[in-house]
C-alpha cells in the first residue's frame, strides 16, 4: 500500500513540474525565421517590481519602434520577459527560463545580485547581455567581453563625486554612508577610495546605516561628531527622505550628497522642506536629456506614466542590439557580440554610444542634480573634457 | 558629552515606539500562548489606517490638530477591529491545535497583510502630510523636539492605562486570571473566547496608535515597516519576560537604548547582532527574560 | 526477504527512478528549477529532524544553509580545495554551530527558542555581510562548478542528476535515522519533555544531537547552491528563507520525509508555476498557508510510521530483576518553596520486594516528596541514597538510569506515540544508546511489560485511544521496561472502578513478586492498606506517623487527620506549583 501511495506521490511532483516544463519550452523555436527574441531579465514581484515595470516597459516601447521601422534582418523583434525577483536563485531560473523561449540576447536587469548568476549561464551560450541598470564593476570585469552596458559603473559614479564634493564644494573632510547593500556598498567605497588618492580630503567617517529603521538620528549624531564638511549617501531614496528630514530635525548643518539610487519623488515627500538644497550624483535623468523627449512621450502614451530613472537606458540597450544584430545579420551569439564591440557612437537617446574593450560604455557623464522647488532638476556637471563644472541645461 | 545625552533622547524615542508594540506581543502571549507574529503588521494597518483618515480630512490650516487627534483614534480603533476580526477567524478554531499550527497561522497572517496592503495600495512609500512638525527644546546642545516630547508622553499615559484596566478592573482581572490557568478561568465562568478576543482587541490598538503616531513621526511608511520594527518589538517582550507587562515596557525602552548607543559607540551595521546577542546572552542565565517570573510549564 | 525489502522500499525507488526518469525530459529551465527544489528539499530534510522529529521550533535554519555555502565557497576560493573536499568541513562547521546554538537553547521554554533561533539566523546572516573576508553584501562570487573525474558538471540537466544523488544519499541517512532509539527518545521529548526526562531519557543531549544533526544536513545544501549558481549571495539567507524552509516541513507534514519532498514542491515550484499570477502570488501563497494549517494542521503528506515490531513469543524471562534490586534510603529530606516549606525531615526506607505507601491530605507534600526523590526538584536539604549511591544532585533521566522509575499523578503518556513505543521509550532508564534500533532486548522488554500488565493485544495502537485505565497502566509498563530497582506510583487508582482498584492491587503485587520495591502515594485507603508493608503519613509536610497499615488505622493523629475526613477536593497547591 505504501509504495503504491509513495508512487502516487511522484506523479504529483511530476504533475507538478510538467508545466513549468511546457511553459518554458513553449517558443522553443528559435532558430532563423520567425521573430528574434530578446530577454529582458527584472524583478516583476518583490520589493523592486516597479523599477522592473519601468524597465520592461521601456523595452516594449524600444521593440515597437525597431518593428515599425521594418525590424531587423526582415523579422521582427519580439521581447520576452522574466521576473528574477532581484534574487540570485530567481536570476539563475529566469536566464534559464529566457534561454528556453528562445532569446538570442539579453537586454535588462536591475539588481546585480540577480545578473551575478545568470553571467556564466548565458556565458555558456554566447549570449550577449547588455546591461541596463546593473552598476556593479564586477559584471563587466568577469564579463569575458560578452557583457556590456549602456548604465555607469559605481566606481566611475564613485570618482565622479569625490571630484564634485572636492572641487565645487571645498570640502575638506568628507563622511560616507552606505546601507550595506552590494550596490551601495560599492559606490561608498568607490567614492572613499578616489577621495583617497586624490588627496585633497580626508574621509573622516565610513560606515553603513540599517535601512528600514526610520530613525537615522543615532547615525546623524555620529556623523556630527565627526564634523565633516559633506556626508554622501550612496543608498536607496527611502533612507535618502528621512536622513534630510532628521538632519533638519536635528539642526545639523553639513550638507547631505546623495547617489543615483535617491532621486525618487519619495525623497521629497517624505523630507518636504527638508530636501531644498539636496544635491544628487546620478546619470543623466531622460528629463535632463535632449535627445529622449520623443521617447519619452511615446513611453507616456504607451503606459500612462511618467519612465522611470533606468527606462531610457532599457530603450537603448534594446535599440543597440537590434543595431548589432543588424549588422551582423546574424542571430548567433557571437557574432552579435562582435558586432556590439564594433559599434561606434551610436545615437542613443542617452547620447553617443560605443563599448570599451571590458564592455563597458565609453564616454558616460554623470551630472549632478538639485532639489529646487520641490523637484529635481539639474545642477552642475563637467565639460566634455572632463576639467570644468558646467551648468546642466534642461532639456 | 553632548552626544551621549542626544543619543539618550534618540534611543528613548526610539523605545517608546517598541515598547508599545511589543506589549501586544506580551498581552496575547499570556492569554493564549501565541507568539503573534502578524502583530508588527497590525502596526503597520495601523499606520496606513491613520493615513487614510490623515489624507481624507486634510491637515490644512486649522484641520491639523482634529486631523490628527482623528487620526489616532479612528486609526487605533480600526487597527483593534481589525486585530480582534483576524483572531476571530484564524485563531480561535485554533486554540486547541498544537502552539505551532497557531505560530505558522500567524506567519500566514503577517504575509496576507503586508502583501494585501501592497496590492491595495501598491508598493510605493507613503507619506504623511507633515502635521507634527514643532519647535523643539534645546538643553545645552541636546535637542529634544516637542514632536518627541508629545511621543513619549502618550506612549506613556497609554501604558499607565493600561496597567491600571489589566491591575484595577474586573475585565483586566478575568485576564489575569486567564494568563494563568485558562481552564480555571473557564470554571470561574470567564468567557474565555469573548476575554481572548478583547485581549487581541486590546493589543491592536496600541499597535494601531504606535502606527499612527510612527507615521507622524517619521512621515514614511510602506506595506513592508512592520517586519524590523516587530522583530525588535518581539525581542523586547521576550527579553523582558513575555507576559509580564512592565518587564514588556522596560525591556522596549532597553533595545531602543542599545539600538542608539550601538549606532554611536559601536555601528549601525552591528545593531541586530548586539540586540540578539544580548538576548540570547539573557536568555542563556535567565531562561524567563530579565523580568520574567520563574514560570514552569505546565503539563 | 526480496519481496519484503520491496514492500519496504519499493515506494521510495520507484519515486526516485521516476524522478530520475522525468529528468531526461524537462528542459533547462524546468531543471533548474527541480535542482532548485531538490536543494530546498535536502534543507527540509535537516529542519525536519529538528522540528519535526524533536518539536524544536527552529526559525533560523537557513544560518546553516549559509554556513555550509560561504565554508565550502571560501576553502574553493581561498584554499583551492576541491569541491568534495570542502563537503565535510562544511557539515563540521555546521553541526559545531548547531552546539553553539543548541547548547544554550536546551534550559529554554519550547517558545522561547523560536526568537533564540530566529536571533541565531540574523546575527549569522548579518556578520557575513559585515565581514570583508566573506565578501560583504558581495557575498563570493567565481565558484567553479563541480568537477567529477576531471568532467565538469554544467548543464542543469547534470547538475539536477548530482543534486538528486545528493538528496538520494541524505533521504537515505535521515531514513536510517528515523529508525534509531534517538529518534524515539525525540518523539517522546516532542509529545512532553519533561516526562520523557523523567522515565530516563537524556533529554538535553538528545536536543543537542537533533540541532548538531539537522544543522549538518541542513548545511550540504549550501555547497550544492554555490555550485549551482556560481556565486554565495547574503541575500539568500535571509529570515525569509527560514521561514520558507520551515514551510517545507509544516505543509509537507512534520516529521514526514514524503512530506518534505511534497513541502518543497510547493515551496519552490508552485510559486515558479504561479509566476503568472504576478502580483497576487504572495497574497495567495498566505492564505494557501492559513488554509493549510486550518483545514489540515498535519500537512499535506502526514508522517505515518511502520508499528514497532514487538515480537510474539517472549523468550523466558531471567531472573534479572533480583540482580537489580535495590534498596532506597531517603533521610532528612525537606523542601520549601519561599517561605513555605512543603517538606519537613521526610524519612523512607524501602527494600527490595518491599511496598511503602505515602498517605496524606492534598497539599501535605507527598508528590513535593516524590519530585525531590526522582531529581525533578532539587532538595533543599537531606539524603537520597539507592544502594548506598546518592542520588541527590542527579538530573531525572539520571536518577531514572539508577534504577528509580515512576509513574505520574496526572497521567503523561506520549500521546502521539503507541502503546508499544510509549513503553519503548521507558527502556532509555536501562540503556541510553542513541544511534541503533530498537535491540531484539528492548523489543523483548516491551512485549514482556506489555503482557505484564495486559495490554499486549493494544501494542499498535495510539496510546490516546487507551481508556483511563488502560492509560494508568501503560504508564505502569513504560516504568517497568527500564528494568527500574525501585518505582514509584503516584496516586495509580485515582479515577478507577472498584473492579480497576483489585487488578490494581494484584498489579502491584505482582511487581513487588519481581523484587522490585514500590513506593505509592494513593488516596485510596482500603487499597493501601491491602497491600502495603509500611505507611508513611504526611500532613502539612510534616511525618506524623509510619507503620504497618494495622497501626496506622488505630493512630489517633492519623484519624484526625486524614482517615475520618472525607476526601479534600479542592486542587492540591504546592503540587501544581511543581508541575
Amino acid at each position: 500500500m505504501r509504495h503504491v501511495s509513495r508512487a502516487l506521490a511522484a506523479i504529483c511532483i511530476g504533475l507538478l513540474i510538467t508545466p513549468l516544463a511546457a511553459c518554458g519550452s513553449d517558443s522553443g523555436g528559435s532558430g532563423e525565421s520567425g521573430a528574434i527574441k530578446i530577454g529582458v531579465p527584472v524583478p516583476l514581484t518583490g520589493d523592486s517590481a516597479s523599477a522592473g515595470q519601468d524597465i520592461l516597459a521601456a523595452a516594449r516601447v524600444a521593440a515597437d519602434e525597431v518593428n515599425a521601422a521594418g525590424g531587423v534582418n526582415g523579422r521582427k523583434i519580439e521581447i520576452i520577459e522574466a521576473d528574477d525577483a532581484c534574487s540570485a536563485q530567481q536570476g539563475a531560473q529566469a536566464a534559464q527560463k529566457l534561454l528556453n523561449s528562445g532569446a538570442v540576447a539579453i537586454a535588462g536587469g536591475y539588481c546585480s545580485g540577480a545578473a551575478v548568476p545568470a553571467l556564466p549561464i548565458y556565458g555558456r551560450r554566447s549570449v550577449p547581455f547588455v546591461l541596463d541598470a546593473s552598476t556593479n564593476p564586477v559584471l563587466t570585469d568577469t564579463g569575458d567581453g560578452k557583457v556590456f552596458r549602456t548604465c555607469g559603473r559605481d566606481d566611475k559614479q564613485g570618482l565622479f563625486a569625490a571630484k564634485f564634493m572636492t572641487d565645487q564644494l571645498k570640502a575638506k573632510r568628507v563622511a560616507v554612508l552606505h546601507d550595506n547593500t552590494t550596490y551601495a556598498k560599492g559606490l561608498a567605497e568607490a567614492a572613499a577610495n578616489s577621495i583617497k588618492q586624490a588627496g585633497a580630503a580626508e574621509v573622516v567617517y565610513l560606515d553603513a546605516l540599517q535601512p528600514g529603521q526610520s530613525d537615522y538620528t543615532p547615525v546623524l549624531t555620529k556623523i556630527a561628531s565627526t564634523t565633516p564638511d559633506v556626508a554622501y549617501y550612496t543608498g536607496y531614496f527611502a533612507e535618502a527622505g528621512l536622513l534630510l528630514k532628521q538632519r533638519a530635525q536635528l539642526g545639523l548643518k553639513f550638507p547631505l550628497v546623495g547617489g543615483d539610487a535617491t532621486t525618487d519623488a519619495t525623497v521629497l515627500k517624505t523630507a518636504g522642506t527638508a530636501a531644498d538644497g539636496y544635491i544628487a550624483t546620478t546619470a543623466p535623468l531622460p528629463k535632463d536629456l535632449p535627445t529622449a523627449s520623443s521617447f519619452v512621450t511615446s513611453y507616456k502614451s504607451k503606459t500612462g506614466a511618467d519612465p522611470g530613472p533606468f527606462s531610457v537606458y532599457e530603450y537603448d540597450a534594446v535599440k543597440v542590439l537590434a543595431k548589432a544584430i543588424g549588422d551582423a545579420k546574424s542571430t548567433d551569439g557571437a557574432e552579435v557580440t562582435k558586432a556590439l564591440h564594433a559599434i561606434k557612437d551610436f545615437a542613443g537617446v542617452t547620447g553617443k554610444i560605443s563599448f570599451d574593450q571590458k564592455g563597458d560604455r565609453e564616454g558616460l557623464l554623470y551630472i549632478t542634480v538639485t532639489v529646487k522647488n520641490g523637484e529635481f532638476t539639474g545642477y552642475k556637471k563637467l565639460d566634455d573634457a572632463g576639467t570644468q563644472w558646467v551648468d546642466v541645461k534642461p532639456a | 558629552m553632548s552626544d551621549f545625552f542626544q543619543y539618550l533622547v534618540n534611543g528613548l524615542t526610539i523605545g517608546a515606539f517598541l515598547s508599545l508594540i511589543a506589549l501586544g506581543y506580551s498581552m496575547v502571549y499570556g492569554v493564549v500562548r501565541l507568539i503573534n507574529f502578524a502583530h508588527g503588521d497590525i502596526f503597520m494597518i495601523g499606520a496606513f489606517a491613520g493615513f487614510t483618515v490623515l489624507t481624507t480630512i486634510g491637515v490644512t490650516g486649522g484641520m491639523a490638530i482634529p486631523a490628527v487627534l482623528a487620526a489616532v483614534v479612528v486609526g487605533s480603533l480600526a487597527t483593534g477591529v481589525v486585530g480582534a476580526g483576524i483572531a476571530r477567524v484564524v485563531y480561535t478554531p485554533l486554540l486547541k491545535a498544537r502552539q505551532l499550527s497557531l505560530f505558522i497561522a500567524a506567519i500566514g497572517v503577517s504575509l496576507a497583510l503586508s502583501e494585501g496592503v501592497k496590492l491595495l495600495t501598491g508598493a510605493r512609500f507613503k507619506s504623511y502630510p507633515d502635521a507634527l512638525d514643532g519647535g523643539q527644546i534645546m538643553a545645552g546642545s541636546v535637542r529634544v523636539s516637542y514632536a518627541q516630547l508629545v511621543l513619549v508622553v502618550f506612549s506613556v499615559v497609554l501604558m499607565a492605562v493600561l496597567w491600571l484596566f489589566v491591575t484595577r478592573t474586573v475585565t483586566g482581572t478575568a485576564m489575569r486570571a486567564l494568563a494563568m490557568d485558562r481552564d480555571a478561568a473557564r470554571l470561574q465562568g470567564i468567557n474565555v473566547e469573548r476575554l481572548i478576543l478583547m485581549t487581541f482587541l486590546i493589543g491592536s490598538v496600541l499597535a494601531g496608535a504606535a502606527g499612527v503616531m510612527y507615521g507622524l513621526y517619521y512621515t514614511q511608511i510602506s506595506f513592508g515597516m512592520g517586519f524590523l520594527i516587530g522583530l525588535r518589538a518581539f525581542t523586547a517582550a521576550v527579553l523582558g519576560g513575555i507576559g509580564n507587562l512592565p518587564g514588556t515596557m522596560a525591556a522596549g525602552v532597553l533595545i531602543g537604548l542599545i539600538q542608539s548607543f550601538a549606532a554611536g559607540y559601536i555601528s549601525s551595521r552591528w545593531t541586530d547582532v548586539i540586540i540578539f546577542g544580548v538576548l540570547i546572552a539573557v536568555l542563556a542565565f535567565r531562561p524567563s527574560g530579565l523580568f520574567g517570573e520563574r514560570v514552569v510549564e505546565r503539563a | 526477504m526480496l519481496r519484503d525489502l520491496s514492500t519496504r522500499y519499493g515506494g521510495w525507488l520507484l519515486m526516485i527512478l521516476i524522478t530520475a526518469a522525468t529528468g531526461l525530459f524537462l528542459d533547462d529551465y524546468a531543471l533548474t528549477v527541480a535542482a532548485s527544489t531538490l536543494i530546498y528539499a535536502i534543507l527540509g530534510l535537516g529542519i525536519n529532524v529538528v522540528v519535526g522529529y524533536a518539536g524544536l521550533l527552529d526559525l533560523g535554519f537557513a544560518a546553516f544553509y549559509a554556513i555550509g555555502a560561504y565554508v565550502s565557497g571560501l576553502l574553493i576560493l581561498k584554499l583551492q580545495w576541491d569541491f568534495w573536499l570542502t563537503l565535510p568541513a562544511a557539515i563540521a562547521a555546521a553541526a559545531v554551530a548547531g552546539v553553539v546554538i543548541g547548547y544554550p537553547t536546551l534550559r529554554l521554554r519550547s517558545d522561547y527558542l523560536a526568537i533564540v533561533t530566529l536571533g541565531f539566523g540574523e546575527i549569522i546572516r548579518i556578520t557575513v555581510i559585515n565581514l570583508e573576508v566573506t565578501g560583504g553584501p558581495n557575498g563570493l562570487t567565481g565558484i567553479p562548478p563541480v568537477s567529477i573525474g576531471g568532467n565538469e558538471i554544467v548543464t542543469p540537466q547534470d547538475f539536477f542528476y548530482l543534486v538528486l544523488v545528493f538528496f538520494v544519499v541524505v533521504l537515505a541517512v535521515t531514513g536510517l535515522l528515523a529508525r534509531t532509539r534517538l529518534a524515539f527518545a525525540w518523539r517522546a521529548i516532542k509529545d512532553d519533555d519533561r516526562a520523557a526526562e523523567a522515565i530516563g531519557v537524556p533529554t538535553r543531549r538528545a536536543k543537542l544531537l537533533a540541532y548538531v544533526i539537522g544543522a549538518a544536513v541542513g548545511a550540504v545544501s549550501g555547497p550544492l547552491s554555490g555550485a549551482q549558481l556560481g556565486t554565495v549571495d547574503p541575500s539568500n539567507f535571509t529570515f525569509l528563507t527560514s521561514l520558507f524552509v520551515l514551510l517545507v516541513v509544516i505543509i509537507g507534514g512534520m516529521g514526514s520525509r514524503p512530506g518534505v519532498m511534497v513541502g518543497a514542491v510547493i515551496v519552490v515550484a508552485l510559486p515558479e508555476a504561479l509566476r503568472s499570477a504576478g502580483d497576487y502570488r504572495g497574497l495567495a501563497f498566505a492564505l494557501l498557508l492559513i488554509f493549510i494549517v486550518i483545514i489540515r494542521p498535519q500537512g499535506l503528506w502526514p508522517a505515518r510510521r511502520r508499528p514497532l515490531r514487538v515480537p510474539a513469543e517472549t523468550t523466558p524471562s531471567e531472573d534479572v530483576e533480583q540482580m537489580r534490586a535495590g534498596r532506597l534510603d531517603v533521610d532528612e529530606l525537606s523542601r520549601s518553596f519561599g517561605g513555605v516549606t512543603a517538606v519537613r525531615d521526610f524519612h523512607l526506607t524501602l527494600d527490595a520486594g518491599e511496598v511503602v505507601s505515602v498517605i496524606g491530605p492534598n497539599g501535605a507534600g507527598k508528590t513535593t516528596a516524590f519530585n525531590c526523590v526522582t531529581g525533578v526538584i532539587e532538595p533543599s536539604r537531606g539524603t537520597i541514597t539507592l544502594n548506598g549511591n546518592s542520588l541527590r544532585g542527579l538530573a531525572p533521566h539520571r536518577v531514572a538510569a539508577a534504577g528509580l522509575t515512576r509513574t505520574f499523578q496526572n497521567i503523561r503518556l506520549f500521546d502521539d506515540m503507541t502503546v508499544a513505543e510509549n513503553v519503548l521509550v521507558g527502556r532509555f532508564a536501562h540503556n541510553r544508546t542513541m544511534f541503533r534500533p530498537p535491540s531484539h532486548a528492548d523489543l523483548d522488554t516491551v512485549r514482556r511489560a506489555l503482557d505484564f500488565v495486559g495490554l499486549a493485544d493494544a501494542a499498535d495502537r495510539g496510546a490516546s485511544e487507551l481508556s483511563y485505565g488502560d492509560r494508568r497502566r501503560l504508564e505502569i509498563a513504560r516504568a517497568l521496561a527500564g528494568e527500574p530497582r525501585v518505582i514509584l506510583l503516584d496516586e495509580p487508582a485515582a479515577g478507577a472502578n472498584p473492579t480497576e482498584k483489585h487488578e490494581l492491587m494484584r498489579l502491584i503485587g505482582r511487581i513487588r513478586a519481581l523484587g522490585i520495591a514500590v513506593a505509592l502515594i494513593e488516596h485510596d485507603v482500603s487499597l493501601v492498606m491491602s497491600v502495603s508493608d509500611r505507611v508513611i503519613v504526611l500532613e502539612y509536610g510534616q511525618t506524623i506517623a509510619v507503620g504497618e497499615p494495622a497501626e496506622i488505622q488505630r493512630d489517633p493523629r492519623v484519624i484526625a487527620a486524614y482517615l475520618g475526613m472525607p476526601e479534600d477536593p479542592e486542587p492540591d497547591l504546592v503540587a501544581e506549583v511543581v508541575r
